[in-house]
């Protein structure tokens, strides 16, 4: 696992549209254009399928980020999986933050989903159409055919369908620019939480703009190879999708653990590997080619630092199966084979070190976002999300033990009180937080009253106390 | 008083005016007329400071006034004008110009080092200008004269430019305000003189010494509108001055070392405290100081202080009540500063509801990043570091851990920058082998890039506390 994990990627966007002035005149455009469109449109019947298969996303969702519960729109792209009514999308497009997301058939009828998995590792998202909603107004629906993405070559045409900018049904056409492209600029993230470290992306030239999120990379005969997901501002024709074979895996995953009612979410282990390509190196590590994975870091506590693996260890075999890490897209399949195994199960590594392997036994550990769950105490304008092992961990912090401030509001008790954004309110009048729940019960004791709270943050290892009086 | 002694005793209001008035008229031209002779003996007090900082690539000069502190050729600079990555031995070749001579003849000045408690850096210079010098203090006012007074006119000196000779001129304010910030500061209603150079008052006494750093606020209105706050600072010219009173003491601090040693080390983190929380401890009629974070095995540590701690007391006295907050912490470094390594300091914290008494003996200084070591490798294109204890302060790292050297500069397209070396980076091993000491990495990488053969190195460096493994192609 990475630790510096950076709050944007600057280079890639993760293409999502948002609501603003600019869409009313592209809307309007979109009335014009809507009719030639559709009538020059000569494609297979698969393909026809695939196109009435495709919805617009629209989103509702609570930012807490102001320090209040604020509201926000974003609009995306799906693909209707099956006759259950189960469509996939990016997790940017829709969150466990969504309140409220409602889909645009092909028809052009609106009905609304729920979210039924969330797994911001892949940046992918499973939602269930309003079956009940859908019997009762007798609307119908068609579903995609899933296609092969590990046969996808450089070269082979592809087509994007979805939402760009709000125009719903837009159909672009391109070629698979590259079928394993890895990004080495680090993790990058999505609204805070990790994204990208166990997949490589299909590439492509065809075009992909905010709002084709979510949205499938077809192949001429209309199978789905991937969920188009991120794009290039700067440049053209640079469009990322996450292979459908990646996809299904997820889906089957979410489905079955969303299953019950909540969100559901993929289950992963963790080590605390973070590894580099070999590619050059085997000199310098007397080593054969195509042999083994070089371990550039190692998270401080954790199973791979408690076994007493250290950077620059080289890992050969994990549970008997050779690992070869010598080129950048080589590395996310054995993150995800170390993410694949059952937590709390000992995985058995055979490590080279000053030219001796020896073997190690780790147990493995849940993996966990940075990002702790989010919540904001709106009559302190402040916002906060519990403080993670994985934030705790990577800020050298004693314990997981506190609310880390991610927004306050100007003028607000919290803001007033000098409270600012990744400082961490460890107690509150004295009483130490190690929950949120517990936070939640003193503000709501405490809100009510007029009496000042003494609260303690940190920021670094700086310890600070504030006085937070309510707003009168 | 001295218009009172002056006026007529008047029977009527117009009079009284009238009188007023040709008084001030009467005593600005009196001023006016001292001026000039004040001016050309205290003119003598200032000089112009130009030096070089020579990097691994670069000498870039710098420009500063400095005052003359003493009979003995010594210059007194304001502080900030050596950054803090700045090695004593990259400073070079000072020059100290006096003002209104060619800007060609300049008398040569040996650097002495920088003062801990006034943060002022302080230059010789050689013998045969100095009789041409005369120390600020030889205008000290009478012992016991009074603060400047609100709207005192008081005025001091500017120096241009280079390429004008460096020619002093006069600016000439009012005070308008004096506070503690935590030392006595006068700020005038206008400029009043250049960061570093006497003010005096209007019959010549030496009144202070100008501080930069203040900045005033504006709006800024774009072509479509809209205003943007915005900060100005003039970095010529300042309105606030220190008074003599506090600064005299500081002109006789040239320390004995480059280094500046002995400095005093408490080995805290000592920041301001809200008000708000002073005011719910209960303390209005004073300032405090928190303690945020308590160094490793430094005295604060021995003495038992806590982070939390909050400092209400110095020797047994409350400290005095000082604004803004900040001003407070600087009170309080100001006290640790101004004693010696072995002194004693005791004070009083608060904790939770305890008041507990602390008493510690203060230690030296660990050694500064100014301070480290560091050895350029040309060809490799990098400069390598000590580790210092600010390192493991700013990476959190425990002194039992601490190894390595750190990456002080990367020169660019070299084999270290192509390989992802960036400044700043803690380098831990070379070619596998873990560095402990400044002196094995400098043996390692003197080896390396003296072998004209092998074609690769590896480096493993820690950045953000994450490491990676760095692979250097020479060749």
């Amino acid at each position: 696992m990475n630790q510096g994990l950076r709050e944007e990627n600057f280079a890639l966007r993760l293409v999502i549209g948002c609501e603003g002035r600019l869409l009313s005149g592209v809307r309007l455009l979109c009335f014009f254009l809507a009719l030639p469109l559709a009538a020059s449109a000569a494609v297979s019947r698969g393909f026809s399928r695939l196109l009435d298969a495709v919805v617009r996303i629209d989103v509702r969702e609570v930012s807490f980020e102001s320090g209040q519960k604020r509201y926000t729109g974003g609009i995306g792209s799906g693909v209707i999986l099956n006759d259950d009514g189960f469509i996939l999308t990016n997790a940017h497009v829709a969150s466990p933050r969504a309140e409220n997301i409602n889909i645009t058939l092909a028809n052009l009828e609106r009905v609304n989903a729920r979210l039924v998995g969330w797994d911001h590792w892949t940046d992918l998202a499973l939602l269930q159409l309003d079956l009940t909603d859908l019997k009762r107004r007798g609307l119908k629906f068609s579903h995609a055919d899933l296609g092969d993405s590990d046969k996808m070559e450089p070269g082979d045409p592809v087509y994007a369908v979805g939402t760009p900018y709000g125009l719903t049904r837009t159909v672009t056409r391109g070629i698979i620019s590259n079928n394993r492209r890895s990004f080495e600029d680090g993790v990058s993230t999505i609204n805070g939480y990790e994204t990208g470290l166990f997949n490589t992306w299909l590439q492509t030239d065809a075009a992909i703009n905010p709002g084709n999120s979510g949205g499938p990379l077809v192949t001429e005969d209309g199978r789905v190879v991937g969920i188009n997901s991120r794009g290039n501002n700067s440049a053209e024709s640079l469009g990322f999708a996450i292979p459908i074979n990646v996809a299904k895996r997820v889906v089957a995953e979410l489905a079955r653990s969303g299953a019950g009612g909540g969100v559901g979410a993929v289950t992963r282990s963790y080590l605390g590997l973070g590894f580099g390509p070999l590619q050059g190196l085997e000199e310098f590590y007397s080593l054969k080619q195509n042999t083994g994975v070089l371990i550039n870091n190692v998270d401080p506590g954790s199973p791979a630092a408690k076994s007493g693996l250290k950077p620059g260890d080289i890992l050969l075999t994990l549970d008997g199966a050779a690992v070869d890490g010598r080129f950048p897209e080589q590395l996310p399949p054995i993150l995800d084979l170390i993410a694949s195994k059952p937590v709390g199960a000992t995985v058995k590594l055979a490590v080279r070190r000053n030219g001796q392997t020896n073997d190690y036994a780790l147990l493995t550990e849940k993996l966990e976002s940075r990002q702790g769950e989010a919540w904001s105490f709106e009559k302190w304008g402040l916002a906060v999300r519990k403080v993670s092992r994985a934030y705790a961990r990577e800020n050298q912090l004693e314990d997981a033990n506190g609310l880390l401030v991610t927004g306050v509001q100007n003028g607000y008790p919290a803001a007033v009180a000098g409270l600012g954004r990744n400082d961490v309110i460890t107690k509150i009048n004295n009483e130490p937080i190690t929950s949120l729940e517990a936070a939640k019960k003193l503000y709501e004791t405490l809100a009510e009253k007029p009496d000042a709270v003494l609260l303690e943050s940190r920021v670094n290892r700086q310890v600070s106390n504030r006085i937070l009086k309510p707003k009168s | 008083m001295k218009t009172s002694r002056l006026c007529p005793s008047p029977r009527r209001r117009a009079a009284v005016l009238c009188g007023v008035l040709s008084v001030m008229l009467a005593c600005a031209a009196a001023h006016a007329a001292d001026l000039p002779a004040l001016w050309k003996e205290r003119v003598k007090s200032v000089v112009a400071v130009e030096f070089f900082t020579e990097t691994e690539l670069d000498r870039r000069t710098s420009l500063v006034a400095g005052v003359v502190a003493d009979n003995n050729g010594t210059i007194a600079l304001p502080p900030g004008i050596v950054g803090a990555r700045v090695t004593a031995a990259q400073l070079k070749d000072f020059r100290v110009h006096l003002p209104g001579d060619p800007a060609s003849a300049y008398a040569k000045g040996e650097y002495l080092g920088q003062d801990n408690l006034s943060g002022w850096n302080f230059v010789r210079v050689e013998e045969k200008v100095r009789g041409r010098l005369t120390p600020v203090t030889a205008f000290a006012g009478k012992p016991g004269t009074a603060e400047p007074a609100m709207a005192e006119e008081v005025w001091g000196i500017g120096l241009r430019g280079k390429e004008e000779d460096f020619l002093p001129y006069l600016m000439v304010a009012r005070v308008g305000l004096v506070q503690s910030l935590p030392e006595r500061t006068a700020v005038a209603l206008g400029e009043v003189a250049a960061p570093g150079l006497p003010v005096f008052n209007g019959e010549g006494a030496f009144a202070g010494i100008a501080e930069g750093g203040f900045g005033s606020s504006y709006l800024q209105y774009g072509a479509r509108g809209g205003a943007t706050p915005i900060m100005l600072m003039n970095v010529e010219e300042s309105r606030v001055f220190v008074l003599a009173a506090e600064v005299t003491p500081w002109l006789t601090r040239a320390p004995a070392n480059v280094m500046g040693r002995p400095i005093p080390w408490f080995g805290a983190n000592v920041g301001p405290t809200d008000p708000e929380l002073t005011a719910f401890l209960k303390l209005d009629a004073q300032s405090a100081c928190s303690v945020s974070e308590v160094y490793e095995s430094s005295p604060a540590e021995k003495a038992g202080v806590k982070a939390g701690d909050i400092i209400v007391a110095l020797d047994g006295k409350p400290l005095p009540r000082l604004t803004p907050e900040r001003v407070a912490m600087r009170f309080f470094d100001r006290e640790v500063d101004r004693r010696a390594p072995g002194d004693k300091l005791a004070f009083t914290v608060l904790r939770g509801s305890e008041r507990v008494e602390l008493t510690a003996t203060l230690g030296d200084e660990p050694k500064l990043a100014r301070e480290a070591e560091r050895k350029y490798f040309e060809k490799l294109g990098l400069t390598v570091r000590e580790f210092v204890f600010g390192d493991g302060v700013v990476r959190r790292v425990k002194l039992a851990e601490q190894k390595g050297v750190l990456a002080h500069f990367v020169k660019a397209s070299t084999p270290v920058s192509t390989a992802g070396l960036q400044p700043d980076d803690w380098i831990q091993e070379i070619d596998g082998t873990e560095i402990k000491t400044f002196a094995e990495a400098v043996t390692k990488l003197a080896a390396i890039e003296a072998d004209t053969v092998r074609t690769e190195f590896v480096l493993l460096v820690s950045r953000r506390g994450e490491t990676q493994v760095l692979r250097v192609k020479q060749k």
